[in-house]
């Protein structure tokens, strides 16, 4: 099971990432902030439906662990997405936000047993 | 209301006077889709009934081996590949492809009589997930109706492609969704579903006037009654997905529109076995993962039958399949779960039967036939769930179409064999429409425990589900199915070959190779006394995007942005 911090953050910061999404769906332009994300329910929610077990395998798109892309390419294919492939995400979260998913992916490890 | 350009809206004179003989002799209304006419296919599912059956026999066993390309054409732009249902009417085929590009085409030659474009929100595009494919149009009226992924239906003109008007039916910046189903006409109503299941709303089923383009009525499928809002617990209703994204039917002695709905959010549920009281979204969760009847004057519910009480697995009654048979005095409405289970419904929707076209299930038990009651389900708490579900999330059968055929009395079926690796997470609950989806699970698809992936092609009996034989593709096809009077079915597989089977036997009496994956509709009609069969070809998409790595092959270089239509004749 993958750890990082985001575990151990406080429920403050899982509501935080509502109050960060409910923005996005209010506004057609949003302002991004930089709350903190659970990134792994994030993995969860909305990236794993593509990208299989959460981010470990190859699935409708491809695997991100022990990806060979620089972090560079993470955060701009994140943020504004690959047409037909990759839907965008710069409208959803901040640059921070992204690097937190960039760090995400980099922290991916085999799941145990 | 947004005002929309035809870039390329111009009617082509040339190739409009070359089908002037037969062309729009008689408008498509209400009881010629009912007829379901010899040379035409002038809805979704062929006609009211849908069967996806032509009643067309000029191509037959005999002769199918001499069937060859007549024309092809080639639409643009295909993102995710062609998903839509071809449509004939007088010797004009209308079409349409992804970013809802709608094509007007003589029938006979391909020649182009009129294109519709139309400009869409780009930006709101880019920021689906389930995009920007489209499944097909809907005629009637003297019109040809289209959804967009922006939230608009919009009505043209079926001679000059010409918009009549553009209703924008959902707030598709706040809720993300729009419509990539086809709409479906009749009596003057425009029926047209959103998408929904995976994203926070709740999911609306549209009734617009086809004259004027006004709202009748709208149906939510989460909570849409007093009592179903009680069948969601701690206000999950809110965000409870839903929608109905594939086109239904129309019961004309029932003054009823049939549809199927879409699953609940998030699609995996930590609950465990307390899911009426506990977890994301506590209770059964009406009316998703339902079949549901509307009257289509006033959007009222009618009756229901909910297929899977509380969906935990994302296997949604969406499907749009309403196969409508008579037998020995009764009247039945059949109905493919996208499990693999498929339920058989008197006419108010009252279960009759129920059979399963999978070899792999055991997301549940089994289904009382008599009953539709779900024995032994499994509901997962959070966690790595320790057997593989089967089927995988791209389900037991796909949204596209099987076949009925009259004459021989069986149903072709394609049914898909996969399993998937998953593990739950226990997620915060979103209590507010979002941009992002709501799935609950990390999830890998998987061999099933008896050894490889396949798909299988069955003739079954509708009513009963006895299998008279079955063919077997390494990889699901995903495609719809074709049966015609000429005693053939019509499979257009994943790989890119559509086969011609014999319909008695299932022995494969022809193939031709178009080049890419076929996951959309396949059509025959007939111009001037000749018959033509119709197929969209063109891969990409939630379940296709699994194949190569999970296949390789063909699949490895096989593009998921590109698509043609593909139309035969006898050579």
């Amino acid at each position: 099971m993958l750890k990082l911090h985001l575990k151990s953050l406080p429920a403050v910061l899982g509501a935080s990432l509502l109050c960060v999404v409910v923005a996005r769906a209010q506004s057609a332009t949003p302002a991004p902030d930089n709350g903190s994300l659970d990134v792994e329910q994030l993995f969860a929610g909305t990236c794993g439906f593509c990208h299989s077990d959460g981010g470990r395998a190859a699935g409708r798109g491809p695997q991100l662990m022990n990806s060979q892309r620089d972090n560079e390419f993470l955060h701009n294919r994140i943020k504004i997405g690959k047409q037909g492939a990759m839907p965008a995400f710069g409208e959803s979260f901040s640059d921070a936000q992204i690097d937190q998913i960039v760090k995400y992916i980099r922290a991916l490890k085999p799941r145990e047993g | 209301m947004k005002k929309r350009w035809c870039k390329f809206g111009l009617p082509l004179v040339a190739g409009a006077t070359l089908i002037a003989s037969s062309a729009w002799a008689q408008a498509v209304d209400t009881a010629r889709i009912e007829a379901g006419g010899q040379n035409d296919w002038l809805t979704y599912h062929g006609s009211y009934k849908s069967y996806h059956y032509s009643p067309l026999s000029q191509i037959n066993t005999g002769n199918v081996s001499n069937l060859g390309v007549a024309w092809i054409h080639i639409p643009g732009r295909s993102t995710r590949g062609l998903q839509s249902m071809p449509l004939a009417a007088d010797g004009v085929l209308y079409y349409t492809g992804s970013y809802s590009r709608t094509f007007a085409l003589n029938g006979a030659t391909g020649e182009v009589i009129w294109s519709y474009f139309p400009e869409l929100d780009e930006a709101l595009v880019a920021r689906q997930t389930h995009s920007p494919y489209n499944r097909g149009a809907a005629l009637g009226e003297g019109k040809v109706y289209v959804g967009t992924m922006d939230g608009h239906l919009i009505a043209l003109d079926m001679k000059t492609g010409k918009v009549m008007w553009d209703t924008k039916l959902i707030d598709s910046q706040k809720l993300t969704v729009g419509f990539t189903g086809a709409p479906l006409y009749a009596k003057g109503t425009v029926v047209i579903g959103s998408q929904g299941g995976e994203w926070p709303g709740r999911g609306p089923i549209f009734g617009v006037d086809a004259t004027t383009g006004k709202k009748k009525w709208e149906f939510l499928t989460v909570a849409g009654t007093d009592e179903a809002v009680k069948t969601w617990g701690n206000d999950s209703w809110r965000t409870g997905g839903g929608g109905g994204w594939m086109p239904g039917t129309y019961d004309a002695e029932n003054n009823t529109v049939l549809w199927g709905t879409a699953n609940p959010a998030p699609l995996y549920d930590w609950s465990g076995a307390d899911y009426k009281t506990q977890g994301a979204r506590p209770g059964d969760n009406l009316y998703t993962t339902s079949v549901i009847a509307l009257d289509i004057d006033t959007g009222k519910l009618k009756s229901y039958h909910q297929e899977l009480p509380h969906d935990a697995w994302d296997f949604d009654s969406a499907v749009g399949e309403f196969v409508m048979l008579d037998r020995d005095g009764q009247k039945y409405v059949v109905h493919p779960n996208k499990s693999g289970y498929i339920f058989v419904y008197d006419r108010n929707l009252g279960v009759k039967n129920v059979w399963r076209i999978t070899q792999n299930s055991n997301f549940v038990k089994d289904i009382d036939p008599k009953t539709g009651e779900l024995i032994g389900r499994r509901d997962f708490s959070a966690g790595k769930v320790s057997e593989p579900l089967c089927p995988h999330i791209s389900g037991g059968v796909s949204w596209n179409a099987g076949s009925y055929n009259p004459k021989t009395g069986l149903y072709y079926k394609l049914g898909q064999e996969w399993c998937m690796t998953l593990e739950v997470q226990k997620t915060t609950p979103i209590v507010a429409p979002q941009a992002q989806l709501n799935i609950g699970a990390d999830f890998k698809i998987a061999p099933p425990p008896s050894g490889e992936i396949y798909g299988h092609l069955d003739a079954r009996d509708p009513i009963t589900g006895a299998k008279k034989w079955e063919v077997r593709f390494p990889e699901p096809p995903l495609g719809s199915v074709l049966s015609t009077g000429g005693n053939l079915v019509f499979v257009p597989d994943s790989r890119g070959t559509v086969h011609a089977y014999d319909a008695d036997s299932g022995a494969e009496l022809w193939s031709h190779g178009d080049g890419t994956g076929h996951q959309g509709g396949i059509i025959s009609y007939s111009v001037n006394g000749k018959q033509y069969v119709a197929v969209v070809a063109g891969f990409g998409g939630m379940a296709s995007d699994d194949y190569a790595p999970t296949f390789g092959g063909v699949y490895k270089s096989m593009p998921r942005d590109d698509g043609a239509l593909i139309v035969y004749s006898l050579k």
